[in-house]
């Protein structure tokens, strides 16, 4: 690389590359970045060099293997100084990772990393929120600090309990862990007795924003308390509602659990719903429950990504994947039908987001103006692959497609590896590079959308281009992301991979953090991994009720996938082999009970 | 849908006569969310003459009590007739209010 590819100063920096070359006598390693530029690098005498670890791993020095782990094709990811000199440039590594051991074998690629770390995450979240003894949601606070404690805020934001259910629900399926199952129906249970409105005049139900429990008494928050959402009520806090009680769902089955989505569902198809042109609107009036009203100001008659697309992942997925009903499959095929429809644009690479009621595109709203959000452009690639298995479009294969071949060069950092946030949908006359909209920051839930995207799409499709961009992403997060010290992961990092750690990005339990982005990469991170990618079986882990499932069928599907591609291959009840079940259909026929069943499946590929 | 207003030392009480559904609560909306605000010693919400009320009208009560959360207002309801307490009870709605038997009670309960 030229001097004049990296600015005349010194600075820190971080290059994540492959080895081309290593002279140990110079001292000497050659790299080549993900976006194809050459990288020469020496070691400082003082270099310190690592072993990707997970959380709850100690350090692992590798500063004793460099002879073996540079070497040429080996990825690692570099931190060091770069100092301007003579007419080029000398970048002296400090610290090095390497996300491989000596054979080259990832270490996320290991059977039980993506187990290993939900299981620590969720035992953060479960001490941070209540201690080591009973779960008890009136101690719950959306508000933890950096290290888990609790500050001066009493909200419990529904969105929140929700979503840490969700975590806890996944943790249990990948380790059978029933602390965290009680973590998980407990959550359900306190939202469905305090967090829910029962309509009985249009017999729906909806969900209060959240609840503030100062001083012992609890007051419902009824409409959005968040600036974007202000005294309206968010198709997006409605739907992540569900995203905790049906996870939970899919391990016991609880009938309640299922009302209340049918019901929910039916607010979004009586209210949120354009029954005209298609599509759900993003805001309705909390008190007539019209998308049109005038109190609705800048929201009314919208329609964006997250009420359009948002259903997907928080909940319809997840709901088909335990009840195989066809209408939820009919609802996730109008979500991606109007995506395709409607979401590109010719004229730039990345989709528009927000809509007027007609679908005519909105490049005005708020901070979004006509930027794109780098991690829902990767998200709709990795929901559409899902889609694409469940009900194959060449439409739904060729957007996917596009968005995984162009991301990594309009959004990801080349250099150091990881994903952007928000940047300019186009460019202005001159420019080569879509500006970052307002830092080079890169948020954890970012990485997640980028991790999955390429990894569903490399399980889909064998393209190893995909391959290697889901194990470049998995290399930076797992390397910069997770929190070593304090448990959890971080909200940001900066472009170099260092935590940021100000105002409420230094918070753990925060709106849209609690534990549902990093379980959902550990849950479909191993589940894509290891059954399309590389072929290994997976074990989940179920907890039926004895009044689970009208029809007494246990779905253990991990995800939706190519047909075909997985199949169920042991089933154990109560610790005793069981043979009632259908291998290809990946469904339980439970035995009759009065207590619940702990269900342990053992999925292979093939 | 009526309002009628007085007071009772420092308490506004606010009377609701009538049916309060959701056409009803867009119509008295801006009266009812004035006298709630200037309601600085305290609110108490006299639902007695309430004969009626709807899902919508509930949600409309719960974003008077929002508001006057936020302004620092103490809100109490009084008199909720027991069709009225068992919708308000059903929808997990009336856990958020001073929830008093009279118009008196709910005064005692503001001041205290």
């Amino acid at each position: 690389m030229g001097a004049d590819r990296w600015p005349d100063f010194r600075h820190s920096d971080l290059v994540a590359g492959y080895v081309t070359a290593h002279d140990p006598v110079r001292g000497v390693t050659d790299l080549r970045t993900s976006d194809d530029r050459a990288v020469r690098m020496t070691c400082s005498p003082d270099v310190s060099a690592e072993f990707l670890r997970n959380l709850g791993d100690p350090y692992r020095d590798a500063s004793g293997r460099l002879p073996q782990l540079l070497v040429p094709g080996r990825h690692v990811l570099a931190r060091g100084v770069v100092t301007p000199t003579g007419g080029t440039y000398t970048f002296e590594a400090h610290r090095l990772v390497f996300p491989t051991d000596v054979e080259g074998r990832y270490a996320f690629e290991e059977g039980g990393w993506w187990t290993r770390q939900l299981r620590e995450l969720a035992r953060f979240y479960r001490r941070a929120q209540f201690g080591t003894g009973p779960v008890d949601f009136a101690d719950y606070r959306t508000v933890l600090r950096l290290g888990g404690d609790k500050g001066g805020n009493h909200v419990q934001e529904t969105d929140t309990i929700s979503r840490l259910v969700y975590g806890m629900a996944s943790a249990y399926l990948l380790t059978g862990d029933e602390d965290l199952l009680d973590v998980a129906e407990r959550g359900t249970d306190y939202l469905r007795e305090h967090a829910r409105f029962a309509d009985r005049d249009h017999d729906l139900v909806y969900w209060y924003h959240g609840l503030d429990v100062r001083d012992g008494s609890e007051s419902k928050l009824f409409a959005s308390e968040f600036g974007d959402d202000h005294l309206a009520i968010p198709a997006y806090e409605q739907i992540y509602a569900l995203t905790g009680p049906t996870q939970t769902y899919r391990v016991t089955g609880d009938p309640r659990v299922l009302d209340d989505v049918d019901a929910t569902l039916r607010l979004f198809s009586r209210f949120f719903h354009d029954d005209v042109r298609g599509g759900w609107y993003s805001h309705v009036d909390p008190v007539t429950l019209s998308p049109h009203a005038e109190s609705l100001g800048r929201n009314r008659s919208r329609k964006n990504w997250n009420s359009v697309g948002d259903h997907a992942p928080a909940y319809l997925f997840n709901i088909l994947l335990a009840t195989g009903d066809r209408r939820h499959a009919a609802m996730l095929e109008e979500c991606f039908d109007l995506i395709v429809r409607h979401f590109p644009e010719e004229g730039s690479p990345f989709v528009q987001e927000r809509f007027f009621g007609d679908w005519s595109p909105d490049r005005a709203w708020g901070w979004q103006q006509d930027r794109a959000v780098v991690g829902h452009n990767l998200k709709i690639a990795w929901n559409l692959t899902r889609m694409n298995a469940l009900r194959p479009k060449a439409s739904y294969r060729a957007l996917a497609d596009r968005i995984g071949r162009t991301m990594p060069a309009l959004a990801g950092d080349g250099q150091r590896g990881g994903w952007f946030d928000v940047v300019d949908r186009t460019l202005a006359e001159g420019e080569t590079h879509h500006r970052l909209v307002w830092h080079d920051r890169k948020a954890w839930w970012q990485q997640e959308q980028g991790v999955l995207a390429y990894l569903a799409l490399a399980g889909n499709t064998g393209d190893e281009f995909f391959l290697r961009q889901a194990r470049e992403s998995e290399a930076f997060y797992n390397a910069f992301f997770l929190d070593h010290d304090e448990g959890g992961v971080y909200f940001n990092v900066l472009a170099d991979g260092t935590p940021y750690l100000l105002g409420t990005e230094r918070l753990k339990g925060s709106h849209s953090m609690s534990l549902y982005h990093a379980a959902e990469l550990c849950l479909l991170a191993a589940v894509y991994d290891r059954l399309l990618v590389r072929g290994e079986p997976l074990e989940l882990w179920f907890r039926p009720r004895p009044d689970a499932f009208a029809d007494r069928v246990l779905r253990v599907a991990p995800d939706v996938l190519p047909p075909g591609r997985v199949r169920l291959d042991q089933v154990e009840v109560d610790g005793s082999p069981y043979r009632a079940f259908d291998p290809g259909a990946m469904t339980v026929a439970l035995p009759d009970s009065e207590k619940d069943l702990t269900v342990r499946v053992r999925l292979l590929p093939g | 849908m009526r309002i009628e207003r007085s007071t009772r030392g420092t308490v506004l009480v606010v009377a609701l006569r009538g049916e309060l559904d959701g056409a009803v609560a867009s119509e008295v909306h801006d009266e009812l969310d004035g006298l709630v605000a200037g309601g600085g010693g305290g609110v108490a919400l006299d639902l007695g003459g309430m004969t009626y009320v709807s899902s919508a009208g509930l949600r409309f009560l719960l974003l008077v009590h929002h508001h006057a959360r936020r302004r620092g207002v103490r809100l109490a309801l009084a008199g909720v007739r027991p069709d009225v307490h068992e919708v308000m009870a059903a929808t997990g709605f009336i856990d958020a209010f001073v929830v008093a038997d009279s118009v008196d009670d709910a005064v005692e309960a503001l001041v205290r």
